[in-house]
């Protein structure tokens, strides 16, 4: 759209101005043509009847005058007399004026001219006849007087026939411009009606493109806006319209774009989120088999003092009879070497079992951050989804307004914009349908929200446990470490029992206090197992706590993503 | 010549030939013979002297004899060719009153410029006719007053010839002369067909006779007038109009008669001398009337208007109209030539000859 200047047609403003303008014109035309025709012909035929008119005043004036004339002359030559000479006179000038009136005749040609020359030959010599015929009476020559008079007879006959061929013509004349404008007035009539179809047919052509303008336009439009309200926010193709409705159509397509963009996003959200609550969940069954494992390993650490105290208060016992078995003592000795390595053997495994268990626990925590954050990123994006609910508000109370302003131009149109008025009201009832749409968005967003804030809370609660899983688990760690320590003792003390037994009885003694001592330490070391044991088992029912909220977060990933699953994007 | 009959008067026209303009009058007549000579001249001399723009002028003659029916299809020939941009004449009122309304009639009208006709009825008759002599309105009354005032006379007897010419003139004759307290016995109407007026005469004798004996008529009624009067022994003066032109050469008989002239040979000034120096040359010694210097001045004057606006009718005719008023006044041999809004030139003087030893005389008015 380069603007209404650029195209001008773009617009269904100057569509119908355009349209409009142009079927006045068409009618102002006509009725100029029409008018301008009507005064052409009235003028016409004034001028012609003007023309008639005046041939015919002229004709019989002079023939009246030339009677006139002739009976003055007359009434002289019988009764000579000032009043009839003085009549005589007038007449004649009166004849001569007549005259002047034929020449002055408009259309004469050039035999009218030489008729009207004939004419007025006749009257001068019929006036010169009858004055030398009174001059002849005047004198008393009556008879000659007579004889000139006589003359005039037929020439006043001639000049009768004269005039009335002349008028003759002159009629003849204005019959063939009646005639004339008789065809000309049919000419103007068929261009008339031509003119007049014209402007009908352009009228109705003008009407049947301004409703398509309006009607294809709308349709699609609705039809976009209905696929939006179900839900269906792939884009949307309107195709050209006029700018009103591209306005229109322009509003919805962004509108469109963005909802597509978040929901889109929302759906990657859910399924990030879905993907971390299974990862959370498998993590913490990995804790929980490695917390029985560690259980596992301490029942048997705690077996295997047990074994040793008893294999000790065995020594203890034994001692006295040590004497006289240095060489069992030698082999016991051997055999606590071997347990303390094997015991070793099994702190150092559980020592590492113990690690990975931390190591493992880092990883949940990781992740239960990464989730938190993640979680938090969606309350943010929530609320980009109230900004955008907030676009879609007022987009939908501008189209109201469009909608509301198009209908007053649809009244201003009157019959015409009857359709376009429905149109209107049904463009105002979607952009209503939208705004309850955005509403509920919004609705469905807060409960998103509440959702994710639940997920928040149980995330921090997990963080908190697994905290305590570490600092139990290093006190395991610990603790194992010191028992490697004392079964090296142990094994240092058994390797010096061996050497020193056969020598010295008193070695043995002392070596039976040690073992004594080893013994009390032993027992210590199995409460020490016993106690980590516990702090395991606690573990365990931490780390179930976390997958049971591991799966409340996977469920409401899935509720997430149920819920925008709705949107075909 | 023939290249231009063949080739068409138009083409001509345009291909830098010779510029044609129209001369009508009764030149089978007497009265027609100076106005044809003095034509004739003028154009002879304004070739010799390199033609309108470089470009000849031919002169084409065609003889009206003074009949209105002839003076109408000439007017009809000259109008419908458009080679010819103006026209000279015609001689007489009537010829002129009839032909002018076919000039301006048409879809080219072409202007006309009478060197002699001089009827009252051709004021303001048309935007495109126009002459170079005072109206009968004004000769008549001139007459009328160096009757009544000059030669004392209380009672006139008027013979008009009973066409425009005659009627004008006795018109305006009458008017005056009666206004000036003189009375009009009577005014006797006859025709160039008419065979005496001694009718009149009688019965102006048997009633009086008159003071005066105006002949508003044309040379051979004025020449029957005044035989007849000398049979019946009458010894009236006798006045006329500027048709009597000519009538000198009639002998003793036209001794002491008196006619208006708006041009005599004896006029003062240069221009004049030449012209009445070169006419005699050319004409074995004849002199020119006012028919003649009238033409002469007309054909003076379409030159220096061609020269001005070219050779186009329209163009002619409203440079025409504007000489004296726009354009300068035309001074020729006839004295200072300026139209007004009617086509009459007001400011001609009109003088009254009298006929001595065959000769006329301007007399002064007083």
């Amino acid at each position: 759209m380069s603007g209404v200047s650029g195209r001008p047609l773009g617009t269904l403003r100057w569509r119908i101005l355009l349209g409009f303008g142009g079927v006045l014109a068409g009618l102002f035309a006509a009725a100029i043509i029409g008018a301008a025709a009507l005064r052409a012909m009235r003028e016409a035929v004034a001028h012609e009847l003007q023309t008639l008119q005046a041939a015919s005043v002229v004709g019989s004036g002079l023939v009246t005058t030339v009677f006139d004339e002739i009976r003055a002359a007359e009434q002289y030559l019988s009764l000579p007399s000032e009043q009839a000479r003085r009549e005589f006179q007038d007449a004649a000038d009166e004849g001569f004026r007549h005259e002047k009136g034929l020449e002055q005749l408009e259309g004469l040609s050039v035999e009218d001219r030489l008729t009207v020359n004939r004419i007025k030959g006749l009257q001068a010599s019929i006036q010169v006849d009858y004055s030398l015929a009174h001059a002849l009476r005047d004198l008393g020559r009556d008879r000659a007087a007579q004889a000139q008079s006589v003359i005039v007879r037929d020439q006043a006959r001639e000049l009768t026939r004269l005039v009335r061929d002349l008028s003759t013509r002159q009629a003849q004349r204005a019959g063939q411009a009646g005639q004339r404008l008789s065809a000309l007035a049919e000419r103007r009539q068929l261009f008339l009606w031509v003119v007049l179809a014209l402007t009908i047919a352009g009228g109705v052509l003008i009407s049947w493109f301004t409703l398509q303008a309006v009607e294809g336009p709308l349709g699609r439009l609705v039809t976009a806006a209905e696929r939006f309200g179900g839900g269906d926010l792939r884009p949307v193709t309107t195709g050209r319209m006029p700018r009103e409705f591209q306005v229109l159509a322009d509003a919805m397509r962004v509108m469109g774009e963005r909802l597509r963009g978040v929901v889109g996003e929302v759906i990657g959200e859910s399924d990030r989120i879905a993907g971390s609550a299974s990862d959370l969940s498998a993590v913490s069954e990995q804790l929980a088999a490695s917390s029985a494992e560690v259980s596992t390993a301490m029942v048997e650490i705690a077996g295997g003092a047990e074994e040793q105290r008893n294999e000790l208060t065995a020594i203890g016992s034994g001692l006295a009879r040590l004497q006289k078995a240095a060489g069992e003592m030698a082999d016991s000795a051997v055999r606590v070497a071997q347990l303390g390595e094997e015991i070793r053997a099994v702190a150092d495994r559980h020592r590492g079992d113990v690690l990975a268990a931390g190591t493992a626990l880092l990883t949940v925590r990781e992740v239960v951050q990464t989730t938190s954050h993640q979680v938090q990123q969606l309350a943010l994006q929530s609320a980009s989804i109230d900004d955008f609910v907030d676009l879609i508000k007022r987009i939908s109370s501008q189209t109201n307004l469009l909608a509301l302003n198009a209908a007053i131009e649809a009244a201003r149109a009157g019959e015409h914009g009857k359709g376009f008025a429905v149109v209107a009201e049904e463009v105002r009832q979607l952009a209503d349908e939208s705004a309850k749409a955005a509403a509920d968005v919004a609705a469905t967003t807060a409960v998103i929200r509440e959702q994710v804030e639940d997920v928040t809370a149980t995330m921090a609660a997990g963080q908190a446990k697994v905290r305590g899983v570490e600092s139990v688990a290093e006190g395991a760690a610990r603790g194992l470490a010191e028992i490697v320590g004392a079964i090296e003792q142990v094994e240092q003390a058994a390797a010096r029992v061996t050497v020193a037994a056969q020598q010295n009885r008193e070695i043995a003694q002392q070596l039976g206090e040690k073992a004594h001592q080893v013994a009390g330490r032993a027992v210590g070391h199995a409460a020490s197992a016993e106690e980590v044991t516990a702090a395991a088992e606690e573990q365990g029912a931490s780390t179930e706590e976390m997958a049971a909220a591991a799966g409340a977060l996977l469920q409401a990933a899935e509720k997430l993503r149920t819920l925008v699953k709705e949107f075909r994007v | 010549m023939l290249l231009c009959a063949a080739l068409g008067a138009a083409a001509c026209a345009r291909a830098g030939g010779p510029i044609l303009i129209g001369v009508a009058g009764p030149f089978s007549q007497p009265r027609g013979v100076s106005m044809q000579r003095a034509a004739q001249l003028a154009a002879d001399e304004i070739n010799t002297a390199g033609g309108i723009r470089g470009r000849p002028l031919r002169l084409v003659f065609a003889d009206d004899s003074g009949s209105e029916d002839t003076a109408v299809r000439i007017a009809k020939s000259f109008a419908e060719n458009p080679a010819i941009v103006a026209v000279v004449g015609h001689l007489s009122s009537n010829s002129t009153l009839a032909a002018g309304r076919v000039y301006s009639a048409g879809a080219n009208p072409l202007v006309m410029i009478s060197p002699s006709a001089s009827s009252p009825d051709l004021t303001g008759f048309s935007r495109y006719v126009f002459r170079v002599t005072p109206n009968d309105l004004n000769q008549g009354q001139q007459i009328a007053r160096f009757a009544r005032r000059e030669l004392g006379a209380r009672r006139a007897g008027v013979i008009f010839i009973n066409n425009e010419y005659g009627r004008g003139l006795r018109r305006a004759f009458t008017a005056e002369f009666t206004n000036l307290g003189g009375s009009v016995l009577e005014e006797d109407p006859y025709l160039s067909t008419s065979a005496s007026f001694e009718p009149y005469l009688s019965r102006m004798r048997l009633r009086g006779g008159v003071d005066i004996l105006m002949l508003a008529c044309e040379r051979p009624g004025a020449d029957l007038a005044l035989r007849e009067a000398r049979q019946l022994g009458l010894r009236w003066p006798v006045i006329g109009g500027d048709a009597l032109t000519g009538i000198e050469t009639l002998g003793p008989i036209a001794e002491g008669v008196r006619y208006s002239a708006t041009y005599l040979p004896q006029r003062p000034g240069d221009r004049n001398a030449r012209f009445v120096a070169a006419y005699a040359r050319a004409f074995r010694g004849d002199h020119p009337d006012h028919r003649g210097a009238g033409a002469y001045d007309i054909l003076y004057l379409l030159v220096r208007t061609i020269g001005a606006v070219g050779p186009d009718r329209a163009a002619i005719r409203d440079y025409i109209a504007a000489v004296g008023v726009g354009k300068p006044a035309f001074d020729g041999v006839t004295g200072t030539i300026a139209f007004d809004a009617l086509g009459d030139v007001p400011a001609k003087p009109v003088v009254i000859g009298t006929i001595r030893n065959g000769h006329l005389e301007p007399e002064t008015a007083r």
